[in-house]
């Protein structure tokens, strides 16, 4: 089965947040959450200081803190490897929240997408719609990728920042950038063995 | 409603192709429009320029159709006043009484002198349609709005060597590039897109990248080396790695000097060129010969860069040479410390900048042996929007061009000098001259002839700019003081925001106040729409058809090796209430005016249309109609823009190497020695003169200057210790993207997007601390906005980002977010205008101190 994954080349990133923004609009999600973001760490001393820009998401740890402590099983791993969220069997309890170790996760307090009249809704088609008082999180754009598309972040990126594809074949495009270049994943202490690599 | 409506693409759940105006980029995309709404945007995978993809900016443009605040009626003003913070009293009114009213008062402003009419936009797809309204109706006063904002010292550089107005990095070759205050491949600046993907390949394969920036960038971010120059002290900078480069190292291209450049003309100790008496070509010397010969004696191919000869008893040195000493006289330590960057790595830059361009090397291409020179440096608003802008550009291209890096492969590039319909010309001084389709009136070289300004933006007193169009204000107000024999009496506007995009608010409000009829054709009623008489609602460009192509083919189809691709923006859904696109709206106002006939007599050469598609004045055309024959004209008669269903690019042909690298084919030289400035400066003094002004023209020097600015001076009194600056950010363009609540929202999670930025000892000295709210004051003006303390910003500089700190009420997502960098600007003086280019200074001296809140 396959373990669906992606690798963030550091390297490559400017940035330039078209992947947040592509996210948004693939999942319309409510005002305030984004899926992913590109955080923005500054380092060394002038003027040998710059920003690095790191984008981050659900990691879809293949030992997942957020589905051990789901009550519900809204959130379980799926055979792919997508970490998924079933906003009909989420009962909003928060435990998954507190438990991921990577702060991906929102509470959805207003499903609604408002605009700034506060009561003009935006409505598109989406795969899931995201419900009200659930958790909410990337969903690796399991329906894209179900139909062979790759995540909207993916497709949209155009310095080729965000590399998707299966992790357990050793000659898919990720496994090669890992093997390459040393990739390496987040908080690896909490043995959560991420989905997720980071390149630079 | 939109004209053509039938033409729209049918379907309940579509995709739809067109071409994205959130910058003017005009990057090809597919709208998906479901029941007749807009629900998101992707990339067109078939548009070259784009490649498929899209950026934030773009994406976003989905849910900025169903705004909630879209103007969707026709209204008037009833409040005569008119001021910031001014109730306008809008009233709505019938779409024919805005029409007579409107009409009424252009038709008694043309009745008295029609030049008292000022068009403003900034819609690039208009330019052509507003131009031949302009022309029609019989005014000089036409597209006032910021496009000086980044180009006017930077476009004239290019469009004197490059024969472009754009220019470009063969990113996918080049080993060494510098971006200098410009993030181009950085989602910013042309060719955006592309050019982002080829530079992050560019950076995994190990090419170089420089960044000169007083505030570190998305750009310096990503650089191998960040050179946080002092803000204004560029052409200090450039002129010492010049020195460097020239005297120092002693390395620079020989062959592309002599073969390439006016560099072996013959100069006089005036600064004249040498010329033969019999034909008045310049003149160079034939070390084999030991005689002078005309540049373009056949079979001279080595005439001599370098020494002093005698002529006729006249002494005289090659151009190149006279550069060479100009550079030998420039003090690099005394440079270095101008621009604060160390003498070291000035020198060391300069090294690894001329080995990298590994001179004598050459790529064969398609059959062609042509140098290969993989290093070349972009510049473009950040250093340019200065004082001695003009000196500073040039200063920095001569870098590229003493390396001869210029439109060969691996090298800096002008954006398509040589078109499928077009092609760069050749002046009497054998010096490359840009297309009429490029540049047809307003060339910086050979010039226009200096007089007493007749345009409100006084572009008579700079005969050698491209555009001086921040300087409407100027004429506006005073226009007796310019010898303008005309009043400004009215204004249609939109899409530009003059109250937010130039300079001290109240200032501009003034301006506005002298126009007595202004007319706004706007999506929102922003800060300059408060001031209009009359408004009517525009539409959304995903609400209009454009003229073809939307994309300028020689500004914005990607340089290099490729295909020519044209784009067609087509509409995707009806505009709502009673929006119209503001072209079919000043189409509608000719017809009322009576000059529509005129406007088509004129359109058929300003449209480039073919002899079998030319337009019947007698006749009515709509915009489509008018698209689809300028189509044709390029495609050919079998082509239908009924067919543009799927994509929104359609290819005419591979480009020829010819046209993708065309330095060593075209008949013309590069002048790296500027000898025909020194005739513009006599006659500007004339007029001067005449008009009794008293500037400083020694920036019309044949060899360049660092001309320093008068923040500098500022500086020096010790009151006002900061140079203030802005920098641009990837997810938002002018003061426009800030309206839409998605990039509103990126724009907070950001930590500096909407922050004052100041250096870390900075804040120290002044006891200030991140999340302090802070004034930011000049001699002009000031804004308060909340502080970042960072490294990312020189020392000497305080930073914020973009044009925001909206304040109209019409803009409720971005009122009040952000701060307005242009608020501490004045309205532009003589000290803060580049007498060359006619470029707006944008730098300004200030204090930093805490307010509450
Ligand atoms: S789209 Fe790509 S380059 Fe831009 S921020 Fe996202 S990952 Fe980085
Ligand atoms: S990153 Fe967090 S939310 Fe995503 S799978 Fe891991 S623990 Fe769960
Ligand atoms: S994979 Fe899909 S859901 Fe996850 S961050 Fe990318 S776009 Fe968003």
């Amino acid at each position: 089965m396959a373990r669906y994954g992606m690798v963030v080349d550091l390297k490559r990133c400017v940035g330039c947040n078209a992947c947040v923004v592509a996210c948004k609009s693939e999942h319309n999600t409510p005002n305030g959450i984004l899926l992913t973001t590109v955080l923005e760490k500054e380092m060394g001393i002038f003027p040998h200081t710059n920003r690095v820009f790191v984008p981050v998401l659900c990691n879809h740890c293949e030992v997942p803190a957020c589905a051990q402590v789901c009550p519900t099983k809204a959130t379980h791993r799926r055979p792919d490897g997508i970490v998924f969220i079933e906003y009909e069997k989420c009962i909003g309890c928060c435990a998954c929240i507190e438990h991921c170790p990577y702060h991906v996760r929102t509470l959805v307090l207003d499903n609604r997408v408002l605009y700034s009249d506060g009561k003009t809704t935006f409505e598109k088609p989406v795969a899931q719609k995201i419900l009200n008082k659930v958790a909410t999180k990337c969903d690796m754009c399991y329906h894209r990728v179900e139909v062979g598309q790759k995540p909207a972040c993916v497709e949209v990126c155009p310095a080729g920042a965000r590399i998707f594809g299966d992790l357990s074949d050793p000659a898919s495009a990720p496994s090669t950038l890992v093997k390459d270049h040393a990739g390496w994943q987040m908080l690896p202490e909490k043995q959560t063995q991420p989905c997720v690599f980071y390149i630079g | 409603m939109l004209a053509d409506r039938e033409k729209v693409k049918a379907g309940r759940d579509v995709w739809v192709p067109t071409v994205c105006a959130g910058c003017y980029n005009c990057c090809g995309i597919l709208a998906h429009r479901v029941d007749g709404r807009i629900v998101e945007i992707k990339g067109d995978p078939n548009a070259a320029n784009s490649k498929g993809y899209v950026c934030a900016k773009g994406l976003v443009r989905a849910i900025d159709v169903h705004h909630p605040s879209r103007v969707l009626k026709p209204l008037k003003r009833t409040n005569p006043v008119k001021g910031i913070g001014v109730d306008p009293g809008w009233q709505e009114i019938s779409w024919d009484e805005a029409m007579e009213i409107s009409v009424a008062a252009l038709k008694k402003v043309r009745a008295k002198d029609p030049r008292g009419l000022i068009l403003s936009h900034f819609d690039i797809a208009g330019y052509r349609l507003s131009g031949a309204f302009g022309r029609a109706f019989g005014t000089v006063n036409m597209h006032w709005n910021r496009a000086d904002y980044c180009g006017s010292a930077s476009h004239p550089a290019w469009l004197i060597t490059n024969g472009t107005l754009n220019s470009e990095v063969d990113f996918p070759n080049c080993k060494y590039v510098v971006l200098w205050g410009t993030q181009l491949g950085h989602m910013v600046n042309t060719i955006s897109l592309s050019a982002s993907s080829e530079l992050s390949e560019g950076r995994r394969k190990g090419h170089k990248l420089v960044v000169v920036d007083p505030f570190c960038s998305n750009a310096a971010s990503k650089a191998d080396e960040w050179l946080p120059v002092k803000p204004g002290t560029d052409g200090a900078l450039a002129l010492a790695m010049l020195h460097v480069m020239v005297n120092e190292l002693g390395i620079y291209d020989v062959p592309f000097l002599k073969g390439q450049t006016n560099g072996p003309y013959l100069v006089k100790p005036d600064g004249h060129y040498l010329r033969d008496a019999a034909t008045s070509k310049p003149l160079m010397w034939d070390p084999a010969d030991g005689c002078a010969k005309t540049f373009d004696t056949a079979g001279l191919k080595d005439p001599a860069i370098e020494g002093s000869f005698t002529v006729a008893g006249q002494a005289v040195k090659p151009a190149f040479q006279v550069v060479k000493d100009h550079l030998a006289t420039i003090d690099v330590e005394e440079m270095a410390r101008v621009c604060t960057i160390p003498i070291e790595q000035i020198r060391r830059v300069t090294r690894e900048f001329c080995e990298t361009a590994s001179i004598g090397s050459t790529i064969e291409v398609d059959g062609y042996t042509l140098p290969f020179r993989p290093v070349g440096i972009d510049y473009k608003r950040g250093m340019a929007a200065h004082k001695g802008g003009m000196n500073s550009c040039f200063a920095i291209h001569m870098l590229n061009l003493l390396v001869g890096a210029v439109d060969v492969p691996g090298g800096q590039r002008g954006v398509n000098p040589v078109g499928p319909y077009w092609t760069a010309g050749v002046s009497s001084d054998g010096l490359i001259i840009p297309s009429d389709f490029i540049a047809k009136y307003n060339k910086p070289y050979p010039g226009r002839k200096a007089s007493i300004p007749k345009t409100l933006d006084l572009q008579e007193l700079f005969p050698v700019a491209l555009f001086t169009r921040g300087l409407y204000p100027l004429g506006i107000d005073d226009p007796e003081k310019y010898g303008i024999p005309y009043k400004p009496e009215a204004m249609i506007h939109g899409r530009t925001n003059h109250m937010m995009n130039s300079h001290d608010p109240a200032a501009m409000a003034e301006t506005l106040k002298k126009l007595t009829f202004q007319l706004s054709i706007v999506q929102f009623i922003d800060e300059t729409a408060e001031f209009a008489d009359v408004i009517l609602p525009d539409s959304h460009d995903f609400e209009r058809w454009d003229m073809f192509p939307a994309n300028d083919p020689y500004a914005f189809i990607a340089p290099g090796p490729g295909e020519w691709y044209f784009l067609f923006r087509q509409a995707v859904a009806e505009p709502p209430g009673e929006a119209r696109p503001w072209t079919e709206i000043y189409m509608e106002l000719a017809e009322r005016l009576g000059i529509l006939p005129d406007i088509y007599k004129l359109g058929n050469e300003m449209w480039n249309l073919g002899d079998a598609y030319k337009i019947d004045p007698t006749k009515k055309y709509t915009l489509r109609e008018i698209a689809e024959r300028q189509a044709k004209t390029i495609f050919g008669d079998a082509f239908s823009l009924d067919t543009i269903t799927d994509t929104s690019a359609s290819i005419l042909r591979k480009k020829t190497t010819q046209e993708a690298y065309p330095r060593m084919f075209l008949p013309s030289r590069v002048p790296i020695y500027l000898e025909y400035l020194l005739d513009h400066r006599t006659d500007v003094q004339k007029v001067l003169d005449t008009l009794k002004f008293d500037w400083d023209l020694s920036t019309y020097s044949p060899v360049p200057h660092w001309i320093p600015c008068e923040a500098h001076a500022h500086m020096r009194g010790g009151e006002y210790d900061l140079i203030a600056t802005n920098n641009k950010v990837p997810t938002h363009q002018f003061s426009t993207t800030t309206e839409n609540m998605w990039i509103d929202e990126v724009a907070r999670a950001n930590p500096y997007t909407y922050s004052v930025m100041m250096h870390t000892s900075a804040a120290a000295k002044r006891g200030l601390k991140t999340n302090d709210m802070v004034c930011v004051e000049s001699k002009y003006g000031n804004y308060v906005g909340r502080l970042r303390v960072t490294e990312l910003v020189h020392p000497e500089s305080v930073n914020c980002s973009g044009s925001f700190g909206h304040w109209a009420q019409g803009l409720p997502v971005s009122r009040k977010k952000g701060v307005m960098h242009n608020a501490l600007l004045p309205k532009p003086t003589l000290d803060r205008i580049d007498t060359l280019s006619g470029q707006i200074d944008q730098c300004v001296a200030v204090k930093v101190y805490k307010v509450e809140g």
